[in-house]
């Protein structure tokens, strides 16, 4: 490479020079052939800091092309300022167009939150990971982690949500619950809601987990067994509450999420709910 | 596309950056020139190079400039912007032994070859707050530049005292102690690549060289903060370390040119070096010898290194015992730590909705058992 | 049936077992580099398990037995005779020196020292049980007693909250932990309950050979009594080959019907334990019952 090249590189609106770029879609690459596996990169910094999405940023720069449609979500709101953060970086630095629609997004990069709809064959889906050790805590010892999900030793993963389900009378785990994918690796389901949990079970579309900190991919790839850890006996429970629904919808099929001490509900993905309303009008 | 605004999430954002920008290139006073944080600010922008692991001064003081002197976000500035260029060459090795001594400490002893050399330090300086008014500060420039006539500066806006710098590596303390037998000798035969912690994480058991990477880039602050847990700490005892070296000078940066394939040297980087010698007194150790700890960082920066000289050796001692290199590895870079705790600024109402689920839930299980 | 051996200059009975369950041959474990020589230089006749030629620990050596299903083998011996660092490389703790140890499993003789960390955990698991004299080794403290069980159960592949309870409740009902106290963290239990919570994990997945440490050393007499009666009725009850390691006399005359006497890292000699105790042939092995006796 010339050093002409290297100025013209540097002044270009790229977040990532082209080797890294390989670098993580061979690491991608590594991680769908593995599933549930986390796969160790060299993460790069990016212009936004460590936890707050580095780990996706670079996923998405890695597969999006000018072609693509790309739809960034937090918390399943669209305009979320991480997310307009987020998406403006993408939009500007790829030339991939934007949408907030999921069916019509081929990239989506998300933080805590599966879109209700929409995900199909042609799909990545891009999900931020704060801490992508499901096992952080039950084990502190990073060698002994290792060794845990080399051997496939989950037994201290079942004897916590033994003790959970004993002291508490239920599974108290909130999000990021831990699923085992493929028959093989238990995975941190980032703090995705239970809600999202069954969506990834034999899914059409390939989830990305980006973890930018921690220095780790991972992917469940499309058709791919995904089943939340939980007894025969003890089924698992998405969130509930009786009687809520949207206030702005009406409806009771998304993840709603609450205002305080109130009984106004509204669907945490926006988009979807705009698009029921509009359905319905 | 269909996009959808729904509440101006981007008004806010820009109008936020507006109001950064603002404060930072309105206020009444002057321009804040790249030179003046170069030479007036040398230590800040020594510390926030070594951070970023990017020995870059200009680059270093624009980016305090813009972070308006906060040091973390100048780190972060710095290595986003490395990430947008490509590593197009490595350098050649470079001998500690070839850096040009500019201040130079053998704490045990008192005389030693090639002398003591306190150069430029604040050490024995008493912490008085200068309160001198800006006429009488102009004057007494004025007098220590005629004073020092004659004396070349550094160039490139690193502007050094250079009036004391004697340009030669004296013998090391470590070379000597090793003559005498006294060192434990764990160097290697061959010579392996140094383990690259920008391009591969570094997870215990790691390499030498990935832990010594990782503490010459890490924060500061966290460093020297291990370094006193070590000795305080719940897990922590007194180490009885002496330093054998601690030194501060210029170091050459050779690579090899692409065509040529000839050594160019490309740059001079200044960097703090300290060797640290701990006695021996574990059960599984060689009483009657010492064993020593490296540490090297770029700029002035003798906090760093020192800590880091000493958790080198602390953490070869340790051998897994504790999760020590487990703490310096993943616990003390400056970005890393920074940015997950301020990432619980973010929007959390999706997991908080879950938590808030699963009380009311454990709650309905409680009645359900007591009724 | 019985034959006569030599072990050493000291002829001892042997018991010839028929179906062995576990089978150790000339184990050995040293601390420090060693020769023959070096061996040469420790062991019963020098006094010391410490060589003086370089400082070598020969912690145990040249260590051969066999254990049958429904058999207590006892180890006994003051603390630093070896008899611990034996249990310890058979436990898969500590890796041995030398030598060789088969269990007999469903699936044919496995080697166990061959085996990689995995399948030695693996063997922990549903073959071979330990049970330390230390209960915070064999047990998490801040675990219920069930969940300390469902660790071996969960990692056997049971996944039915409500069998496992069922497993749990039945295994500390047969080891007297009273029931109500199953879902307390073990950490607020007593030294003998404790003790107890041990065993019935060690049991959870009906090992064929169980190694027990020192099990009651360190209870009140009395309640080291109750634990001893548990463990002897348990050895009835399940056609478990056990090895017993204890300095103290009494409990091997409890559980064990046969004795390696190990001095110095080595087997001094080798009998029934009611002919030992009745005959003892070697002279530490007299003291150490004339003082059991005494």
């Amino acid at each position: 490479m010339l050093l002409d090249d290297l100025i013209d590189s540097a002044q270009s609106d790229e977040l990532l020079d082209e080797f890294a770029k390989r670098e993580i879609r061979r690491a991608i690459l590594a991680a769908v052939a593995i599933p549930g596996y986390q796969v160790p990169f060299g993460s790069r910094e990016m212009p936004v800091a460590r936890g707050w999405g580095s780990g996706g940023l670079q996923i998405t720069l890695a597969v999006v092309h000018d072609d693509d449609v790309v739809k960034v979500i937090d918390q399943g709101d669209d305009d979320g300022v991480n997310a307009v953060n987020l998406r403006r970086l993408v939009t500007t630095s790829t030339g991939a167009d934007q949408t907030s629609i999921a069916a019509e997004a081929s990239v989506i990069q998300s933080r805590h939150r599966i879109p209700e709809d929409g995900l199909d064959e042609e799909s990545i889906l891009v999900l931020q990971v704060p801490v992508p050790e499901p096992l952080r805590g039950v084990e502190r010892d990073m060698r002994e982690l290792a060794r845990m999900h080399a051997e496939a030793d989950y037994s201290r993963m079942w004897v916590s949500l033994y003790e959970d389900k004993v002291r508490n009378g239920v599974i108290t785990q909130t999000t990021g619950y831990p699923c085992l994918v493929n028959d093989r690796y238990v995975v941190a389901t980032t703090p995705i809601p239970r809600w999202d949990i069954p969506r990834l079970h034999e899914s059409p579309f390939l989830t990305l987990f980006g973890a930018g900190r921690e220095k780790r991919i991972y992917a469940i790839p499309p058709r791919t067994k995904v089943e939340p850890l939980t007894f025969e006996d003890v089924p698992f429970e998405v969130e509930h509450a009786d009687g809520a629904t949207c206030s702005l919808c009406k409806s009771n099929a998304a993840f709603l999420v609450s205002l305080p001490n109130s009984d106004v509900w509204m669907c945490s993905d926006t988009d979807w709910c705009r698009r029921t309303r509009e359905a319905s009008a | 596309m269909g996009y959808v605004s729904a509440r101006g999430g981007l008004d806010a954002i820009r109008a936020a950056e507006r109001l950064v920008r603002r404060l930072r290139l309105t206020s009444e006073s002057s321009w804040l020139e790249e030179d003046q944080i170069l030479e007036k600010l040398r230590l800040l922008v020594d510390r926030v190079m070594g951070e970023a692991g990017l020995w870059a001064p200009r680059l270093a003081a624009k980016a305090l400039r813009q972070s308006e002197g906060d040091a973390t976000e100048a780190v972060h500035l710095l290595r986003a912007y490395r990430s947008t260029l490509p590593r197009f060459a490595y350098s050649e090795s470079a001998d500690a032994d070839d850096v040009k001594v500019e201040r130079r400490i053998v704490p045990a002893f008192q005389r030693v070859p090639g002398n003591q050399l306190l150069g430029r330090s604040v050490d024995y300086t008493a912490r008085f707050l200068e309160r001198q008014s800006d006429d009488m500060a102009r004057e007494e420039a004025e007098k220590l530049r005629s004073e020092a006539s004659g004396t070349p500066g550094d160039e490139g806006g690193e502007a050094h005292d250079n009036t004391d710098t004697t340009q030669r590596s004296p013998q090391r303390l470590l070379e000597m102690l090793r003559e005498m037998d006294l060192v434990v000798d764990r160097r290697r035969a061959d010579d392996p690549e140094p383990f690259d912690i920008t391009r591969t994480p570094a997870r215990p058991p790691a390499a030498r060289s990935a832990l010594l990477s990782s503490m010459t880039r890490a924060d500061t602050g966290a460093l020297v903060n291990q370094w006193y847990r070590n000795i305080l700490g719940p897990d922590g005892y007194l180490h009885e370390v002496t330093l054998g070296e601690v030194r501060h000078g210029a170091l050459d940066v050779v690579v090899r040119h692409p065509v040529t394939g000839l050594p160019v040297c490309v740059t001079s980087v200044r960097v703090t070096e300290v060797e640290a010698i701990e006695d021996l007194e574990g059960v599984d150790e060689d009483r009657t010898k010492f064993d020593v700890g490296y540490g090297l960082c770029f700029g002035h920066n003798e906090r760093k290194a020192i800590a880091m000289a000493n958790l080198d050796i602390a953490c070869h001692r340790d051998a897994g015992r504790t999760q020590l290199e487990q703490s310096l590895l993943l616990t003390t870079d400056a970005l890393d730590s920074a940015g997950f705790l301020e990432h619980l600024k973010l929007p959390h109402y999706v997991t908080f909705r879950s938590m808030i689920e699963r009380k009311f839930a454990m709650r309905k299980a409680r009645n359900r058992d007591a009724s | 049936m019985t034959n006569d051996v030599e072990y050493g200059r000291y002829p001892v009975a042997r018991l010839a077992v028929p179906e062995w369950m576990l089978k150790v041959e000339r184990l050995g474990r040293v601390y420090g580099p060693y020769d023959d020589t070096v061996i040469a230089s420790t062991g019963p006749e020098i006094g010391s398990s410490k060589s003086a030629v370089n400082g070598a620990v020969v912690a145990a050596w040249d260590v051969s037995f066999e254990v049958a299903a429904g058999e207590a083998l006892g180890l006994v011996g003051e603390s630093g005779s070896g008899k611990t660092t034996v249990l310890r490389c058979l436990a898969g703790d500590v890796a041995p020196s030398c030598g060789e140890a088969r269990l007999r499993t469903t699936e044919g003789d496995v080697s166990m020292f061959d085996l990689d960390s995995s399948a030695r955990r693996r063997l922990r698991i549903d073959t071979l049980a330990v049970v330390y004299q230390d209960p915070a080794e064999g047990l998490k403290m801040n675990i219920s007693a069930g969940g300390n069980i469902a660790e071996p159960l969960t990692a056997a592949g049971w996944r039915n909250f409500g069998k496992i309870r069922d497993r749990a409740s039945e295994l500390l009902t047969r080891t007297e932990v009273p029931i109500n106290r199953m879902d307390d963290l073990v950490r607020s239990f007593s030294g003998g309950m404790k003790q107890r919570v041990q065993i019935a994990k060690a049991l959870a997945n009906s090992p064929s050979v169980v190694l027990f440490d020192e099990p009651t050393t360190g209870l009140d007499a009395s309640v080291a009594a109750g634990v001893l009666d548990l463990i002897r009725s348990l050895l009835e009850e399940h056609r478990i080959a056990a090895i017993v390691v204890s300095h103290d006399f009494s409990v091997i005359e409890m559980l064990t019907s046969r004795c390696l006497v190990m001095q110095h890292g080595r087997v001094v000699e080798n009998a029934l334990t009611d002919q030992l105790l009745e005959d003892p042939h070697h002279p530490y092995t007299q003291r150490l019952v004339a003082a059991a006796r005494a």
